[in-house]
């Protein structure tokens, strides 16, 4: 594959990731009822899930970076979780605060490693 | 001076198109174009509309449509001239006229005699615009505390027109004039007192009255949403207005009254609502408070407004008058709907 082909796929499938994760997200939340932020959650424990699978297989090289790095990449989110986490703060919503913050480290710790030994890895 | 003034207000959504431009840039593109005297565009935090779809500025996702509240105001016979325009942009959404008093210059007290013995005070202003040596919104805030008016919050608008001019917030600038408006709502003795000092302190004053009906004060019920007139006002339909006036940490439940509110407004299949958060204001006993910088809770003062039938209405009252058991300002006012489909 040529370099520039990579990098063009890279962009697309981020693209995709992007998109993904607005879907579901927006899916999740609004059925959800939108005060604890559901579609945050799911999004990076799947993609966590998804991630260590991909790991598990022994999935490397170009692949790895167009299904990892541009897919999962893009589809979880840091910094949508710290946005929630930061308004749930300013609103004195102190469980689902940490409810947000503990559920989203530790579910997703144990997502990645769960992915893993679905992978074989 | 006084004169029959307009209030127009159209509620959609931040994504709405006309034609092929944002509904938001081609409603004010109108008003300053006939030189309104004043008008803004509110982004609401929190709410929705006919399509029941939540959007909420607590969610990254849910964020990217929320509800939109468009004001403008003038004397009658100028906010009669743009109605048709109006229509054709926001051919699909809601927009309600209301008949208000338009003040402007110098002023004396007021009689504000009617039934229901409220009223509603609304005084637009620029973002920058000062009083006294500070914030205009602020001295005026303080003075209606001190004049024992029920409540007022002070809303910054994003665009809009002061005095027949374009004002608009932009991402890099200091927001010099964007327009502010101050809703308050109290007795009407209150209120035509506190009109010549208002008029003294301010150096274009433009302000606009309105009756309504106060429906609750720190969760003492005073009164049910009024009856609409009997028949139909040349062929408008009536809309009951509603709006609760409370702190953004005001709670039902240990949940966010606000948001609580409208989420269960949502499950019960209102027709819409939408909460704006203000920059600073009060009501009952409670000292003005706002924005601080180093706290990390916010304690500006929330708006929400809830919008349908008179009948239907009832039912959201009833919701309403359970949820805010302890604290919040309820209004209700009877409005003139326009052109809304399937009536």
């Amino acid at each position: 594959m040529s370099f520039i082909l990579l990098w063009l796929g890279v962009g697309v499938l981020g693209g995709v990731g992007a998109i993904s994760r607005f879907l579901i997200d927006a899916l999740v939340s609004s059925s959800g009822g939108g005060r604890f932020p559901s579609g945050t959650l799911v999004v990076n424990l799947s993609g966590a899930l998804l991630l260590g699978l991909l790991v598990g297989l022994g999935l490397h090289g170009d692949a790895y970076l167009l299904a990892g790095t541009a897919v999962l990449g893009s589809y979880t989110t840091f910094s949508t979780w710290i946005f929630e986490s930061q308004r749930l703060a300013e609103d004195g919503e102190r469980l689902l605060l940490a409810a947000n913050i503990v559920l989203s480290l530790v579910l997703g710790v144990a997502a990645a490693a769960l992915g893993r030994m679905i992978g074989g890895g | 001076m006084v004169e029959d003034g307009l209030k127009l207000t159209t509620y959609f959504g931040e994504r709405d198109r006309a034609g092929g431009e944002l509904l938001a840039d081609a409603l004010i593109d109108v008003y300053e174009r006939k030189g309104v005297k004043a008008s803004a565009l509110f982004r609401g935090i929190e709410g929705f509309g006919e399509r029941h779809r939540l959007q909420t500025d607590r969610l990254l996702t849910l964020s990217e449509a929320l509800p939109i509240i468009a004001v403008a105001v003038d004397r009658a016979e100028r906010i009669e001239a743009l109605l048709a325009e109006v229509r054709e942009i926001n051919a699909g959404g809601v927009t309600t006229l209301e008949r208000a008093r338009l003040l402007s210059g110098a002023l004396g007290p007021a009689e504000l005699g009617g039934d229901s013995g409220a009223s509603k005070l609304t005084i637009y202003l620029g973002r920058q615009e000062r009083a006294g040596g500070r914030p205009a919104y602020l001295a005026v805030v303080d003075l209606l505390h001190s004049h024992g008016v029920a409540g007022a919050t002070v809303l910054l608008g994003v665009d809009g027109t002061a005095h027949g001019v374009r004002e608009r917030s932009r991402f890099f600038a200091a927001n010099a004039q964007v327009p502010l408006m101050i809703m308050s709502v109290g007795d009407d003795e209150r209120i035509a007192a506190v009109l010549p000092e208002l008029s003294s302190m301010l150096s274009q004053p433009l302000l606009t009255l309105e009756r309504l009906r106060i429906c609750k004060r720190d969760g003492v019920l005073l009164a049910a949403p009024a009856d609409p007139p009997e028949g139909e006002l040349g062929g408008e339909a009536h809309r009951q207005k509603l709006t609760i006036y409370a702190g953004e940490q005001a709670r039902h439940e240990g949940q966010l009254l606000y948001s609580a509110l409208i989420r269960r407004l949502l499950r019960e299949g209102a027709a819409g609502a939408t909460a704006l958060r203000g920059l600073w204001g009060y009501h009952g006993e409670h000292q003005p408070h706002g924005e601080r910088f180093w706290s990390l809770r916010r304690h500006v003062p929330i708006v929400t407004v809830l919008l349908d039938t008179p009948s239907n209405m009832r039912r959201w009252f009833a919701i309403v008058d359970e949820m805010t058991a302890e604290t919040g300002l309820v209004t209700s006012e009877i409005v003139p709907a326009l052109w809304k489909r399937s009536l």
